[in-house]
């Protein structure tokens, strides 16, 4: 087995791992849905949890495993994701996400601390949630603005 | 950069996805370097040079100022 070979069949590996881990997560979450009656929190987000693992593991197989069985298609998909345009690209938009992330964790950790000392509102309930799905989702954003912007520059 | 890839691949009537599996990269990547948007990293200038039977500075066409 060649070096290219060899890597798309950890990548397969990974997916079947992945697949395995996220089924088992499902059954653990149904189980503990029906079985745990008294729990304040909502159990269902281990089952959401298992799709989510799941899903990427199907998605990891169908763009993987196809490429096991070609030689162009194993030469073709590697070219792709070792391609030092492509990882080029996706370095910087990682560094702009993260000092996107850097940026709102500060903000927020300043927040945090004036509020502290009486001198800004405390961020609670729903304010915090939305702080938090801001700085989460932008970041996400920010990668991915910046992998098209890019792709389209260079 | 400038660069002579197009003409040396047509030369040899490649497509640039051929172009591409011969040094291993994606076709978009050949796009960009042939549309100049794009310089290669010393590694991939050298694999070019090498499928084309020349040197990089036969291929690559450094202006100054770039």
């Amino acid at each position: 087995m060649n070096d290219r070979r060899g890597w798309i069949a950890t990548r397969v590996r990974l997916g079947w791992g992945s697949l395995a881990v996220g089924i088992a997560v499902i059954i653990a979450g149904v189980i503990a849905e029906m079985t745990i009656t008294s729990s304040p929190y909502n159990l269902r987000i281990i089952t959401g949890f298992g799709i989510m693992v799941t899903g990427v593991g199907v998605g990891v197989l169908v763009r993987y495993r196809a490429a096991l069985r070609d030689e162009l298609s194993a030469r073709r998909l590697t070219a792709e994701e070792r391609d030092e345009r492509t990882m080029l690209i996706r370095m910087r938009a990682g560094n702009r996400a993260f000092w996107t992330s850097a940026a709102l964790v500060y903000a927020g950790l300043m927040w945090s601390s004036s509020a502290a000392n009486n001198g800004l509102p405390e961020p609670a309930g729903d304010a915090l949630w939305y702080f938090l799905a801001t700085a989460t989702l932008v970041p996400f954003a920010v990668y991915i603005g910046s992998m098209l912007v890019d792709e389209r520059a260079n | 950069m400038n660069n002579r890839l197009a003409e040396l691949r047509s030369a040899r009537d490649w497509t640039q996805q051929e172009l591409a599996d011969r040094v291993e990269v994606s076709r978009q990547t050949i796009i960009s370097l042939e549309g100049g948007r794009y310089n290669p990293s010393i590694l991939l200038a050298f694999r070019l040079a090498r499928l084309f039977d020349a040197r990089i500075e036969d291929v690559f066409l450094y202006v100054e100022g770039d």
